[in-house]
């Protein structure tokens, strides 16, 4: 039998490892607002995993060595990994009740973190995008078995992405393929681009046995493929950062619908004016088939109708960065301001904003 | 009993003043609204005068005077930009900088050879690198265009940029003045675009510090800085009319302008005073300057000086991006220079 998350969650307790995280339920129970996760900083510079209810009210700030990018979700266990952001060699597990570093994950010898991983629906792998040194650029996919008694994550191998520079990564419906952004850029280790001449960016879709099932390209070769999200129904919206000139106009959105070639996501010129060449964050709300994005170069976020490309928000937002799927709406963070509630409904946009500290929020959230 | 105690704190808090939101709302009212007002002016002015030459009406050095004060304008308006005219890629409609591949002088011919006269709706679809006072340099200054020689090729160009300066200039003055623009959102709080004055305020030092930094390099691009140590005259800003200086001038008396309302928030009256200090020094390094910057990077013996004035600046933006942004509690750049 084929275990869904759904499933998973719903036996709850009832399976074997949670034994080891007794506690879950009772945790479970201040959930009654959603648990924000997301890699922040303080105003001297340091980095934490922190988790804050959306009520405001925190649950943990764990401080880490490194700047951590996008978290991954445990599917059913109180746990995330905080991937560290390119091209750091730590990533942390972290128990989701109390802030408890779990294990300080390190990447492997000739290998670095991308920042983005997810953990498979069983609950017992997790995949992580990274940097294979020895022949900088080429990507892998770290594959690391969660052992459910030490609750340790530990290295079983890796595939190939199928392209240069991989970032960001997630199920397909099926959940067992996966979708990678390749970004198409060579970094030798650091943070320095070094291949902006002869870049190839793709979209990949493989198995996570690292078999190749669709590899796909853009127009413009320096469009850097790097966020994505997925609805339910397998359509993928993806989010470049155009490393050419500054003041050209190319697409920044890109979208594959299912038994579709993978195609720019029809915006305006003038919105892709105000994106200052770079996306941040992408986020799908399948129930109301719409797309979110985060400019924090352009200062703006934006929500559209994921079927039609009708424009349903458009608003300032300073150094808007995470944003997740809340409810009716989105929860978007920001670097530098508050973070802010944004709806559309019935013709109508909704924004409050919300009662979490404001600045220092990395890229990426989850809501667990 | 409860109502009446809300409503006695309400007009206590709304008796305390808040020097924040008050500079603010200054800073609004009386430098970067004043600075878009002085920047259109110019525009209406260059049209004018373009207007004026080609009718043969005006000559040559007034129409030169025009265009120095349009670019002065602008370059004064760059630390100050907050808002429209920093959003949706408008500046480069302004000024084409650095233009690494000599593409203004290539796109203006091209331009002109395709339609000969220039129509209006010609230049407002065509690409920014010749809608802008950069194009209009070239047009001006190129010792390769005998302008006196090729009116009927050159003036509908000279009148088309001035034109579409002066209707950016006028639709970017209209979003900041209309219901909903920019002057309230940076004067009344919350609104859609600021929770607080301090977002507001942090907004305004986020422009002015980018701004500072972008001095570092008009300056460094052209003494070769990212290029080996190898000069690259060409690629400073209004090298044509020579002009470079005087705009690296305006855009430091645009930044100090903001730095002086925002100077009574500041606790430390020593860092104040090192402020203060690092805006006399780079402006006095500047006025000193002997020769125009385009030939200063070919000159061997003035690179010491600029290396100095280089210094002075990025002492100034080190001053202003750490310890004042530190002391004001303000956050500049985080995910916006990420890269990932």
């Amino acid at each position: 039998m084929t275990l869904t998350r759904r499933h998973l969650l719903g036996m709850g307790a009832a399976l074997g490892g949670v034994a080891a995280l007794g506690g879950w339920s009772l945790w479970q129970g201040r959930g009654q607002s959603p648990l924000l996760l997301s890699a922040r900083n303080d105003d001297a510079g340091r980095h934490y995993c922190a988790g804050y209810f959306l009520d405001g009210s925190r649950a943990f700030a764990t401080p880490v060595a490194e700047r951590c990018h996008d978290v991954a979700r445990h599917p059913f266990l109180p746990l995330a990994l905080f991937v560290g952001r390119r091209p750091s060699r730590e990533s942390y597990l972290v128990d989701l009740r109390d802030g408890r570093l779990l294990q300080t994950v390190h990447s492997q010898p000739q290998r670095h973190f991308y920042g983005h991983a997810v953990f498979h629906g069983s609950g017992d792998w997790l995949y992580a995008t990274e940097n294979d040194l020895s022949e900088p650029g080429r990507g892998v996919l770290g594959r690391y078995r969660l052992d459910r008694q030490s609750l340790q994550l530990i290295h079983e191998g890796e595939v190939p992405t199928h392209g240069v520079g991989p970032h960001q990564l997630a199920w397909m419906p099926d959940g067992e393929s996966l979708v990678v952004a390749n970004g198409g850029i060579r970094t030798e280790g650091s943070r320095e681009k070094t291949n902006l001449d002869s870049m190839a960016p793709s979209l990949v879709i493989m198995d996570r046995q690292g078999e190749l099932l669709s590899k796909e390209t853009l127009q413009h070769q320096q469009s850097s493929i790097r966020h994505l999200a997925v609805a339910d129904d397998g359509t993928v919206v993806t989010g470049q950062q155009y490393q050419g000139e500054a003041w050209e106009s190319v697409p920044l959105l890109a979208v594959k619908r299912p038994g579709q070639p993978y195609q720019p996501f029809p915006v305006a010129a003038s919105q892709l004016a105000m994106m200052d060449q770079y996306t941040a964050s992408i986020a799908i709300h399948s129930r109301r088939r719409q797309v979110a994005m985060t400019a924090p170069r352009g200062n703006r976020f934006f929500v559209w109708d994921l079927d039609t490309a009708a424009t349903l928000i458009e608003v300032p937002m300073a150094d808007c960065a995470g944003v997740g799927v809340v409810d009716d709406g989105f929860a978007v963070t920001s670097g530098q301001g508050r973070c802010r509630y944004f709806g559309y409904r019935d013709g109508q946009q909704a924004s409050h904003w919300l009662d979490l500290p404001g600045g220092w929020w990395d890229n990426h959230l989850r809501l667990g | 009993m409860r109502a009446v105690y809300l409503v006695l704190l309400a007009v206590l808090v709304s008796a305390c003043s808040n020097p924040r939101e008050e500079v603010t709302v200054q800073l609004a009212n009386q430098v970067l609204l004043p600075a878009h007002e002085q920047w259109h002016g110019s525009n209406g002015a260059l049209r004018v005068a373009a207007e004026g030459f080609c009718a043969g009406e005006l000559d040559r050095p007034a129409l030169e005077q025009s265009f120095y004060r349009a670019l002065q304008s602008w370059s004064y308006l760059q630390p100050l930009m907050v808002g429209p005219m920093a959003e949706g890629n408008r500046s480069w409609q302004v000024q084409f900088w650095p233009d690494k591949r000599n593409l203004v002088a290539r796109q203006v011919e091209a331009l002109l050879d395709a339609s000969n006269p220039l129509t209006p709706d010609a230049l407002e679809s065509a690409s920014v690198v010749v809608q802008g006072l950069t194009a209009f340099e070239y047009v001006l200054f190129d010792e390769t265009v005998a302008l006196a020689d090729s009116m009927a090729r050159y003036c509908p160009l000279l009148t088309g940029i001035a034109r579409h300066q002066q209707a950016l200039s006028g639709s970017v003055l209209a979003m900041w003045e209309g219901p909903e623009g920019m002057l309230k959102a940076l004067t009344q709080f919350p609104n859609d675009r600021y929770a607080s004055a301090d977002e507001a305020l942090a907004s305004m030092l986020r422009t002015q510090i980018t701004a500072v930094d972008v001095l570092k390099k008009k300056l460094g691009v052209p003494m070769g800085r990212l290029n080996n140590g190898v000069p690259q005259p060409w690629q400073a800003e209004a090298w044509r009319s020579q002009h470079s200086i005087g705009n690296l001038q305006e855009s430091l008396a645009g930044a100090r302008a903001l730095w002086e309302r925002v100077r009574p928030l500041v606790g430390d009256a020593e860092l104040v005073t090192r402020i203060d200090a690092a805006y006399e020094n780079t402006a006095q390094k500047l006025a000193g300057l002997p020769d125009p910057l385009v030939e200063m990077v070919q000159d061997k013996a003035s690179l010491p000086r600029l290396k100095v004035l280089y210094e002075s600046i990025d002492h100034l933006e080190n001053l202003q991006q750490t310890e004042l942004a530190r002391d004001l509690g303000i956050q500049i750049g985080f995910n916006a220079n990420d890269g990932d």
